[in-house]
């Protein structure tokens, strides 16, 4: 297969027709014109609905880039479902325990709102950022794989949200939350979470795909003695990786509690496998060296796309679970012989 | 005794090749070992091993299996800290206490494998680690100088003779002898003072050594001083410009290629021949 010749005069577009990302981005497209035609009154295509799908795929595709670049480490977080639960745990708690007394939180009042949102918001964050430090300390310290680290902590994640909660979920979440940011919409359009993940995302594909910090992560994915020869702090790398994904589990888990104004104790159960599958889909590798935040974002917007345009067409939503499924066992073939045959 | 960091603000980095004339008469090493010992736990690898490498030649160790020659390489690149001996570069004392430390004093190290990345391209092997950052202010928030890493990556390889489709194509995609070219245009990319090299063909085809043994060639014209460790004695016959045999421990013969013969070297490297 030597017929890339990229230094002589190839243009970009060959070298895109090369990468899976391209050609699930084809399929999305194809996915959006199909639902779009046979949609009962041509009811997909609407620049709401588009939204709609963008909100939807919002908390995915933050869980997906971080697991893009642990990926290309050749690294796994199985616990970002327990990760999410734990940070919107301590971020309801703090919320509701500061906005205003017991008694005025328990009739909707909440005079201390903008402290009680601030001190939440770090609370997620700083929560989400230190079970991912755990994840990378117990992989770098006790030189376990993160496999099996994370499906630990995974378990041990929801005992402590369990615990904590003793199982019922934080009730009494203000509002305003929803009202003016998660349902907000920009220009009465733009939702602001799908904003937010926007930016994120675009950050960290920069960072990925300009930075010394992407190649670094991807040397790793490629060959840890290589890396490690090369003068690349391997360890401290994997922290920061583990540490990034547990931030976006805070973003996500605050989106999660602002969205539906409660946290969601049992719903995070295949977040983590969501967002393997997105990022596979879009051309990341299982294998590491290989990540795509581009492909990513395409990757997370499939299975939102296809659960909304089956429920659109009156169809059952389950299908999209098939469907998905069988879109990863294609982008993981892709992949497989990628690896073989490349150049 | 000096620290990278001293040793690096006290010279101003020369660039390769050029800058130094090799002065006429008592030449000064570029690397130096002086009674080096080496021990792993009771075991004494090395025994007090004094070498001189200069700039501009290829020095060649050889000798049997378990003779001590990685171990010693792996002392000058800063692998293994030496039990004992002193190492110098240009003359000046240094401690080496990693290969970031060697890299810091100019000394560069050809691995025999595990030495690039496969999945990353050409230019950011040959930068791994110490990538360049785009000018103004996007190098400010972090962006890389792609053109410019993969331009000089052009350059050094088509100056050594590699002729590779696409200095954007991954490494895995790159036969033994081009990747291995990859991995000595590295080492002259960084190396001020010496390259280092165990082994380098041994996984290698005929025609792919050659290709190698040419890299070392234009690294040693580019005043570097090599140090080459291999097993193919005629190759090293036809190469170096000095042969260091070592025995159990211990550089027990310096020869000079012109004088002896492959059987002679064979002969001292098995201590059939009194030296
Ligand atoms: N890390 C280590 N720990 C213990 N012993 C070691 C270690 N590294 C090397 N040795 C021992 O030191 C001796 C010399 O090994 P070394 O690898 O330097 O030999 P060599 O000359 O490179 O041999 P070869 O030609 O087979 O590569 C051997 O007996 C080896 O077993
Ligand atoms: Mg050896």
């Amino acid at each position: 297969m030597n017929k890339l010749a990229y230094d002589d005069g190839s243009t970009w577009f060959y070298r895109l027709r090369e990468t899976t990302a391209f050609w699930m981005f084809l399929i999305l497209l194809g996915l959006v014109a199909l639902f779009s035609l046979i949609s009962p009154h041509h009811a997909f295509l609407s620049v709401n609905n588009f939204f709609n799908i963008a909100l939807n795929a919002s908390q995915l595709v933050l869980l997906a880039v971080g697991m893009t670049f642990l990926l290309g480490a050749k690294e796994f977080d199985l616990s970002v479902g327990s990760n999410i639960v734990l940070a919107s745990i301590l971020a309801a708690k703090t919320i509701t325990a500061l906005a205003g007394t017991p008694d005025e939180v328990a009739v909707g009042d909440y005079p201390h709102l903008g402290l009680a949102v601030a001190v939440g918001v770090v609370v997620a964050l700083g929560s989400g950022a230190l079970f991912g430090l755990v994840n990378g300390l117990l992989v770098t310290t006790l030189r376990l794989s993160s496999f099996l680290v994370t499906l630990a902590t995974t378990a041990i994640g929801l005992g402590m949200a369990l615990v904590l909660t003793h199982g019922a979920n934080v009730p009494d979440i203000p509002r305003a939350l929803q009202t003016d940011f998660a349902t907000y919409r920009l220009f009465d359009l733009v939702p602001l979470p799908v904003l937010l993940s926007l930016a994120l995302v675009m950050l960290l594909w920069f960072v990925l795909a300009q930075t010394r910090f992407g190649v670094h992560t991807l040397a790793l994915g490629s060959s840890v003695d290589a890396a490690r020869r090369a003068g690349i702090n391997h360890k401290l790398h994997l922290l920061k990786l583990f540490a990034l994904m547990g931030v976006l589990c805070g973003v996500a888990a605050l989106l999660d509690i602002s969205r539906f104004a409660t946290t969601n104790i049992g719903g995070h159960q295949t977040d983590n496998l969501q967002a393997v599958a997105a990022a596979v889909i879009g051309g990341t590798s299982l294998f590491g060296g290989m990540a795509s935040v581009q492909g990513t974002l395409v990757g997370s917007l499939i299975p939102v796309v296809l659960g909304t345009g089956l429920v659109i067409m009156g169809l059952d939503s389950f299908y999209q679970l098939i469907l998905v499924g069988l879109i990863v066992i294609a982008a993981v073939y892709i992949d497989q012989r990628n690896r073989q045959t490349r150049f | 005794m000096h620290s990278p960091q001293q040793y690096l603000a006290a010279q101003a980095a020369p660039a390769n090749g050029g800058a130094h004339l090799p002065s006429v008469g008592r030449r000064e090493p570029a690397l130096q070992a002086i009674g080096i010992t080496k021990n792993f736990g009771s075991l004494e690898v090395l025994k007090g091993v004094s070498m001189e490498l200069y700039r501009g030649e290829i020095t060649a160790v050889v000798g049997d299996n378990g003779a001590g020659k990685s171990t010693f390489m792996k002392v000058l690149s800063g692998e293994h800290a030496p039990t004992g001996g002193q190492l110098c570069v240009n003359g000046k004392e240094v401690l080496l206490r990693s290969t970031q430390d060697a890299q810091t004093f100019g000394i560069e190290t050809v691995y025999q494998d595990l030495a690039l990345a496969p999945d990353l391209s050409v230019a950011e092997n040959v930068f791994l680690g110490r990538e360049l950052k785009a000018p103004g202010w996007r190098g400010r928030i972090g962006m890389l100088d792609r053109p410019q890493m993969l331009a000089e990556s052009t350059r050094i390889l088509t100056e050594l003779g590699a002729k590779l489709k696409s200095y954007r194509a991954t490494t895995q995609s790159l036969s033994g002898g081009q990747r291995q070219g990859v991995a000595i245009a590295r080492a002259i990319k960084w190396a001020r003072h010496a390259i280092l090299m165990d082994e380098p063909t041994a996984a290698l085809g005929t025609r792919q050594r050659d290709m190698v043994y040419e890299a070392i060639r234009a690294a040693a014209q580019r005043n570097l001083a090599v140090l080459l460790i291999s097993h193919d004695l005629p190759q090293v016959l036809a190469l170096a410009d000095r042969i260091v045999v070592m025995r159990q421990g211990v550089a027990i013969a310096n020869l000079v290629p012109a004088e002896v013969t492959v059987r002679d070297v064979v002969d001292v490297m098995l201590g059939a021949k009194p030296t």
